[in-house]
């Protein structure tokens, strides 16, 4: 299910909420077992039990664990841990990969599996992860209630497309959390926001990049246009959806960290990283290059732990040459920032190193956006004019025309203009008066314009479930 | 407003506006139909194991929970008022509005389709024609009159006709691109208005070598309103109606229309499918796959077979003045094989092969 479907906001919201709020506190993580169950067999009914065995598997790993650890054998539940977690990972999300390449280097005959992706796999089996490494080092307590722990691993807000939400985070809030008018205000605010960022932002660019994807017109300004539209399509459909996931969990008593911290105004592509999936980022530090030394090792090894990071951040995209591609491009511009460019950026004006760091990160992900109607070489040399088409064509400057103030203002959404405008007008007495009553106001108008957006069928893939 | 009871107010207005809607939506019954949009509206979904597990069920419904939300026509208007006026797009799914005219924009020439559609109209010649007094025509759709003014993508209209020309043999070309304008049709609906195409029925007539003309007819307007055309559904705009106006003198109301499929008998017009889902109807009954039209006061022996698509139900009353007999076939219904078997190809006869340009670029509908 969608956040952004008339069946989860007309009917699945209200009928949660309603219940959740009637029922007596015991019962509310039940009640959010059972609906968030419900929500993911909604999108995937059949694997909706591997789902469960992910539960189930990581349930009785941690409880293995903390009776290991107390005779000092902690390792093998964990290794067990990591084995059945990736292993799960590995077969439904990457087999046909292998077999493919197998198949490419070796002229062997291996049948494709052709397995479909379960949504959300990606997710619910790093968070699965870091319960048991957690619960291994001490981190976290050991859920002894499976009805607890399930409720954390498939908590629907945050199920098929993030942020990971580690179990440290919302340990407290599973077994007490406090419910108010200001969590639930906070989460409405937030939850609205991130609809209106994916329904009016993400999906009327994602049909700019559609139909630029399917145009036989091409000209550099056309390449040009569909890399910035794909760089904000993907990144108000997926902060969108963090946001939705945030004010969702707010208005149930979870407090989820942040997964996007205004990434576009960062001045370098390692600072991107802190802003952008933070949750995913801040995973694969604690979980992959912290243990193998991280940057406190000599420089060999730490070349050889950023390529593993970002060898691993880039596959955990995609089952696809073109995300272990992006993922490497980003160890190499990393360590030169870190080696090289370090000295250099820092002397640069910040006008500059803001436009290094975009020029860096759209050619990053038109990697990304490698499809079999434009594979990334194609549009690469598209916009550098290397493709002997050109400039411009009549019906690129008719998409400019037509969708330039969306991309303006989805610019200027990408920066935190606006935030700090309402924070400046919120200083003033006055100005906190009027944006109180202006907020209620806003909220009503924004969802019905989303919803006429639904009604109307307009575009609407979420491109995070794919991952 | 104190934040606190901003935080209520706020938490107040989103949970009336979600459980509002979804007891509106269950309360509200489900429509068969959608006027506006011309189409069926899904229903509730069967659930059974099978679709279940497969997740067919889910997608059915979220189709069924889109079409049947309650005020969809008022939402789609916000969608479509949001998009013109607050994003300043230029078009909504494909559709813009210019001078009150809604006009669709079709602008990728699919040059297969075009050629396809040319190698019909040779097989069509070859297999059943040969010899005959054969001609076509195509009709500009609106975009083709609007597109420049607007700044709108259209369809590059000189290499479709350039390859018409080139592809097509046998036949006689008759052009109306200069002949009509943007006001030949209707400002909410894709076809050209009856009243307004005399002139074209007599460029028709005249490149057919028929010497008839409309010119010295007398007919009598039956103004129908309003007339909400098939684009007007599509802009989910309020836009001004039009008026759907048919001609009659005295060889069209004598005419008699005879449908093949339903084997059984009209007169030209039926002004009860007015109030049908598709108004324009009133003319030839609408779509149809095969029917003829008798002209009792024809002083012509001439006979027409008119291969058309829906922009010939309101010429083909004009064209009567000339022919005493007009088939007309649609191939979007009718297989090309079968053409034998129910047309007697014997005959004095006339062709006109008269379509538009949006479905030359969409031609493998002919069957």
């Amino acid at each position: 299910m969608l956040f952004s479907s008339i069946s989860f906001l007309y009917y699945f919201l209200p009928v949660v909420m309603g219940t959740y709020f009637l029922v007596p506190k015991g019962m509310k993580n039940l009640v959010l077992l059972l609906a968030s169950l419900f929500f993911y067999f909604w999108g995937e009914p059949i694997y909706s039990g591997l789902m469960i065995l992910s539960i189930v598997s990581g349930y009785l790993h941690g409880l293995w664990i903390e009776s290991a650890k107390g005779r000092g054998r902690g390792r093998i539940p964990l290794a067990s841990s990591v084995v059945v977690s990736i292993g799960m990972l590995i077969f439904f999300k990457y087999t046909d990969f292998f077999i493919e390449n197998i198949n490419l280097f070796t002229h062997a005959q291996i049948p494709l599996l052709r397995i479909a992706l379960p949504i959300g796999i990606s997710f619910y089996t790093f968070q699965t992860l870091s319960y048991t490494i957690d619960v291994y080092r001490g981190d976290a307590k050991v859920q002894k209630n499976i009805l607890n722990f399930a409720a954390y691993v498939s908590l629907f807000p945050q199920l098929i497309a993030g942020p990971i939400v580690r179990y440290t985070t919302v340990e407290a809030e599973l077994d007490a959390r406090t419910h108010s008018f200001e969590n639930f205000s906070y989460g409405v605010n937030r939850f609205v926001i991130g609809l209106a960022k994916k329904v009016l932002l993400a999906n009327t660019l994602g049909e700019l990049v559609k139909t630029l994807t399917g145009t036989p017109q091409r000209s550099v300004l056309l390449y040009w246009m569909l890399a910035l539209a794909f760089m904000l399509q993907i990144y108000f459909d997926f902060s969108g959806y963090s946001d939705m996931a945030i004010g969702l969990g707010r208005i149930f008593g979870f407090h989820f960290l942040e997964n996007f911290n205004y990434p576009f105004i960062s001045k370098s592509l390692s600072e991107f990283w802190r802003r952008w999936h933070i949750s995913l980022g801040t995973w694969f530090k604690d979980y992959v290059y912290i243990p193998m030394g991280g940057n406190r090792v000599g420089k060999l090894k730490w070349l050889r732990n950023t390529v593993v990071v970002w060898f691993l951040t880039g596959f955990w995209h995609g089952a696809e040459w073109n995300f272990i591609l992006w993922g490497l491009y980003f160890a190499v511009f990393l360590t030169l920032e870190k080696f090289l460019l370090k000295d250099l950026l820092e002397r640069m004006p910040s006008v500059l190193r803001h436009l290094y760091m975009l020029f860096f990160i759209t050619i990053s992900f038109v990697i990304f956006n490698d499809s079999a109607d434009i594979p990334f070489l194609e549009s690469l040399k598209g916009m550098f004019g290397l493709s002997g088409i050109p400039l411009a064509s009549t019906e690129t400057l008719y998409h400019i025309r037509s969708y330039g103030l969306i991309m303006v203002l989805a610019a200027i959404g990408a920066t935190p203009l606006v935030s700090r405008l309402m924070t400046k007008i919120k200083e003033i007495a006055l100005g906190r008066k009027i944006i109180n009553i202006i907020e209620p106001i806003a909220h009503a108008s924004l969802l019905f314009l989303i919803t006429g957006y639904l009604v109307d069928g307009s575009f609407n893939p979420f491109l995070y479930f794919r991952f | 407003m104190k934040d606190r009871i901003k935080n209520i107010v706020v938490t107040m207005v989103f949970v009336i506006v979600i459980f509002g809607f979804m007891l509106m939506n269950i309360a509200t019954p489900d429509a068969q139909l959608s006027a506006s949009e011309r189409r069926r509206l899904a229903q509730r979904p069967k659930a059974s194991i099978e679709n279940i597990l497969s997740g067919a069920l889910f997608e059915d419904l979220e189709d069924y929970l889109l079409d049947q939300f309650v005020f969809r026509d008022m939402f789609r208007g916000i969608k479509a008022f949001s998009t013109y006026y607050v994003f300043h797009q230029k078009d909504n799914n494909g559709i813009y509005i210019q001078d009150e005219s809604i006009i669709k924009m079709e602008y990728r020439l699919n040059e297969k389709s075009v050629l396809n559609a040319a190698a019909k109209l040779n097989e069509i010649y070859d297999r059943f024609l040969t010899g005959k007094n054969v001609s076509y025509a195509v009709i500009p759709d609106k975009n083709y009159f609007t597109a420049d003014h607007y700044g709108a993508l259209s369809l590059d209209y000189q290499k479709m006709m350039s390859l018409m020309r080139d592809h097509v043999s046998n036949m006689n070309y008759i052009d109306l691109f200069g002949v009509l304008s943007s006001d030949d049709y209707y400002r909410t609906d894709i076809h050209w208005r009856q009243e307004k195409i005399t002139d074209v029925a007599d460029v028709l007539l005249k490149g057919m070598g028929n010497k008839a003309s409309t010119s010295d007819q007398n007919y009598t307007q039956h103004t129908l309103y309003p007339f909400y055309g098939s684009y007007y559904g599509q802009a989910a705009l309020s836009l001004a109606p039009d008026s759907l106006v048919y001609l009659t003198d005295t060889g069209i109301e004598n005419a008699v229309v005879y449908d093949y499929e339903t084997q059984s008998k009209s007169g030209v017009y039926v002004p009860e499918k007015f109030s049908g889902i598709d108004p324009y109807d009133v003319y030839l009954s609408g779509a149809k796959a095969l029917i003829t039209i008798e002209n009792p006061n024809s002083l012509s022996q001439k006979e027409l077979i008119l291969f058309r698509d829906s922009f010939g139900s309101s010429m083909a009353p004009l064209l009567l003045k000339g022919y005493s007999k007009i088939t007309l076939v649609d191939l979007r219904y009718f297989a090309t094989d079968l053409l034998d078997d129910y047309i007697d190809f014997s005959q004095d006869q006339d062709v006109l092969f008269l379509y538009n340009t949006l479905v030359l670029n969409n031609s493998y509908m002919l069957k």
